[in-house]
C-alpha cells in the first residue's frame, strides 16, 4: 500500500472560483494549512459548510490532520447530535449554520502558497450515509484510493481531463451529498477543472455563476433542478451532468435543445460512488466507468466491483447486463424509495408511523412517478382514532426527513389488509379512489 | 395595519399560488398568515422551495435567491413571503 498525493494540480491552476475571483491550487493549499492549524485533535470532522469552497478547505484541512470527514447534507441539530453520538470526538467545521456540537468556523486565511501532502491510499478519507431500513443512517467508508480512482474515471468520462481547456463546474448539489462530494469536492483536487463556490440553488444564482466563469461551463445538477433551470431560461451551459434520480428522456432532450449541450447522466449510490454514465437521449444503456465491473451474485442480485473499495457493493437496482458489458435498469430492489436524492425504506417508514402514539395501523404509499415528478410525494394511510392529520405529520417530522413526509395523510377506519395481513398497492389505490374529495378531513 | 390573522388580497393570492404549485392538502384560506412555511408549519422542504421559486418568478417576474439570512426571513411565513413579493415584484 502506497501513498497518493492530496492534490494533483499545478500550483498556478485555478481550482475554485468564489464569485468571479479565481483561487489557485497553491492558494488553496495555503488555506488548507491555515485551517488545519486551527483544528482540534479529534478523529472526526463533520463538514457542514454551505459555501462549496469553504467545504473544500474543510475537507482538505481534516485530511491534512489525518481526520475522517463525515458527510451529511442534512445539517439539522438532530443529525448533528446523532452523528456526534455515534462517532465520539466529532466536531463540526461550519460556515454559518447553527451548530449544537463543538465547532470550528471555516475560513480562507492562507497567505502565499501551501505545501501538498500525501495520504495513505487505504486511509478512510470520508464517510457518507444512507438511510438504513431501520431509520438509523448506514455508514459507508471511502478510502482515499477509491475517491481518487473515481475522480480519475469521471474526469476521463466527462472530458474534464484536458489541462489545456479547463472547465468550471457549477454544482447545484450539496457538497456533502455523495454525488456532489465526488463531482465538486474530489474532482477539482485531481482533475484540471475549477469549482464555483455558489450558492447555486435558485436559477438566478446559477446564471450568475455561469456568467462569472470563463471557458467551458459544466453544470452538475439533478433532474429537479434541471427542470427549474430549463424553465428559468438559463443560457451558456456547455455540458450537463445529472444524477440522484432517473432523468426523463423528454427533459434531457429539452435541456439539450435549450443549451445546445450534451446532457450526461451518472449512475451511482452513496455506498459505491458513481460507477457508470450515459447520454440520456441516446438510450437507456449505461456504460461503466473505467476500472469498474459488475458481478452477478444470484438471480436478480448484482454487485459492483469498484477500484479502491475493499468489498463488492450490492446494487439497489435490478439490472440487465448486455453482452457488451453495458447495462440497463429494470427496477428497484426491495422496498426502497427515493426522493430529492435521499433514499428511505418503506418498511422503515411504516415502522416509524406505527410507533406514533395513537396510531393503530398505518402504511406509506409511493406513487409510481415519485422519482420523476417533482410534485409527487409519498402518501400515508393511517388508522388513528382521535388524532388529526396535523398530529401525525408533526410526530413524523421528528423522525422522518422532510422529503419523505407524506402528503396527503389520509385517515381511514381500517386498512385493507388481506388474510395474510398484507396490504396490496391495488387495494390502497382502491381505498383512496373511494374516499370523498381530496385528502380526507 | 392588518390584524395577525386576516389575509390581505396579496396574501390570499400568494396562498393560492403556493397551494396550487405544491398541490398542498390545505385550502389557501387555511394557511395561517404568520405560521412558518417550512418545518413546523406547512412542513415544506427544499424541493418545494424550488417549485415556489419557479411559480413566483412566473407570476411576479422576479427571482428568489438563497442568501441564507434573508431566506430565513422570506419563508418565515406567508406574510413575510408576500411582503417580499410586494417589494420585489415586476408584474
Amino acid at each position: 500500500m502506497g501513498d497518493i498525493s492530496f492534490l494533483d494540480r499545478a500550483p498556478g491552476d485555478v481550482l475554485a472560483r468564489r464569485g468571479a475571483v479565481p483561487v489557485t491550487a497553491g492558494r488553496y493549499l495555503a488555506d488548507v494549512a491555515a485551517l488545519a492549524a486551527r483544528l482540534p485533535d479529534a478523529p472526526y470532522a463533520l463538514n457542514l459548510c454551505a459555501d462549496r469552497y469553504l467545504a473544500l478547505v474543510g475537507f482538505g484541512a481534516a485530511l491534512a490532520r489525518g481526520q475522517v470527514t463525515l458527510l451529511s447534507a442534512d445539517r439539522s441539530a438532530h443529525r448533528q447530535r446523532e452523528l456526534a453520538g455515534r462517532y465520539p470526538g466529532t466536531y463540526a467545521i461550519a460556515d454559518g449554520v447553527e451548530t449544537v456540537i463543538p465547532s470550528i468556523l471555516a475560513g480562507a486565511w492562507g497567505g502565499g502558497e501551501g505545501e501538498n501532502f500525501a495520504i495513505p491510499e487505504a486511509r478512510v478519507a470520508a464517510i457518507g450515509f444512507t438511510s438504513g431500513s431501520t431509520g438509523e443512517p448506514a455508514a459507508h467508508e471511502k478510502p482515499w484510493a477509491a475517491l481518487v480512482a473515481a475522480a480519475r474515471a469521471a474526469a476521463a468520462r466527462f472530458g474534464l481531463d484536458d489541462a489545456a481547456d479547463q472547465a468550471t463546474v457549477i454544482g447545484t448539489v450539496p457538497a456533502q451529498h455523495m454525488y456532489g462530494f465526488e463531482t465538486t469536492m474530489v474532482l477539482p483536487l485531481r482533475a484540471p477543472m475549477a469549482i464555483h463556490s455558489g450558492p447555486h440553488f435558485y436559477p438566478v444564482e446559477v446564471a450568475e455563476a455561469i456568467a462569472a466563469a470563463p471557458g467551458r461551463r459544466v453544470l452538475v445538477t439533478t433532474p429537479l433542478q434541471m427542470r427549474a433551470l430549463v424553465a428559468g431560461g438559463i443560457s451558456g451551459v456547455d455540458a450537463v451532468i445529472s444524477a440522484t434520480a432517473p432523468l426523463a428522456p423528454s427533459l434531457a432532450a429539452a435541456a439539450e435543445a435549450a443549451w445546445e449541450a450534451p446532457v450526461l447522466e451518472i449512475y451511482g449510490a452513496t455506498e459505491m460512488g458513481s460507477i457508470a454514465s450515459r447520454r440520456t437521449v441516446e438510450g437507456e444503456q449505461w456504460t461503466l466507468y473505467d476500472g469498474v465491473a459488475l458481478r452477478v451474485e444470484e438471480v436478480e442480485a448484482v454487485s459492483a466491483l469498484v477500484p479502491g473499495l475493499p468489498e463488492p457493493v450490492p446494487l439497489a437496482d435490478l439490472v440487465e447486463i448486455s453482452a457488451d458489458g453495458r447495462f440497463r435498469l429494470i427496477g428497484r430492489r426491495g422496498d426502497m424509495v427515493k426522493r430529492g436524492g435521499k433514499r428511505a425504506s418503506l418498511a422503515g417508514l411504516n415502522r416509524v408511523l406505527s410507533e406514533i402514539e395513537g396510531v393503530e395501523d398505518g402504511v406509506f404509499l409511493a406513487p409510481s412517478d415519485l422519482e420523476e415528478n417533482p410534485s409527487a410525494r409519498l402518501a400515508a394511510y393511517v388508522v388513528a382514532p382521535g388524532r388529526t392529520n396535523a398530529d401525525i405529520v408533526a410526530a413524523l417530522r421528528e423522525r422522518v426527513e422532510a422529503v419523505f413526509l407524506p402528503r396527503p395523510v389520509v385517515l381511514v377506519e381500517k386498512l385493507p389488509r388481506n388474510e395474510l395481513g398484507k396490504i396490496t398497492r391495488r387495494s390502497l389505490e382502491a381505498l383512496r379512489d373511494a374516499l370523498p374529495g381530496e385528502g380526507g378531513p | 395595519m392588518t390584524s395577525t390573522t386576516a389575509m390581505t388580497v396579496l396574501e390570499a393570492e400568494v396562498a393560492a399560488l403556493i397551494v396550487g404549485a405544491l398541490q398542498l392538502e390545505v385550502k389557501p384560506d387555511e394557511i395561517e398568515p404568520e405560521a412558518p412555511l417550512f418545518g413546523e408549519g406547512l412542513g415544506l422542504d427544499s424541493i418545494d422551495a424550488l417549485e415556489m421559486a419557479l411559480a413566483i418568478s412566473r407570476k411576479y417576474g422576479f427571482q428568489l435567491r438563497s442568501d441564507d439570512e434573508r431566506n430565513g426571513r422570506i419563508f418565515a411565513s406567508l406574510r413575510a413571503l408576500s411582503a417580499h413579493i410586494e417589494k420585489n415584484r415586476v408584474n
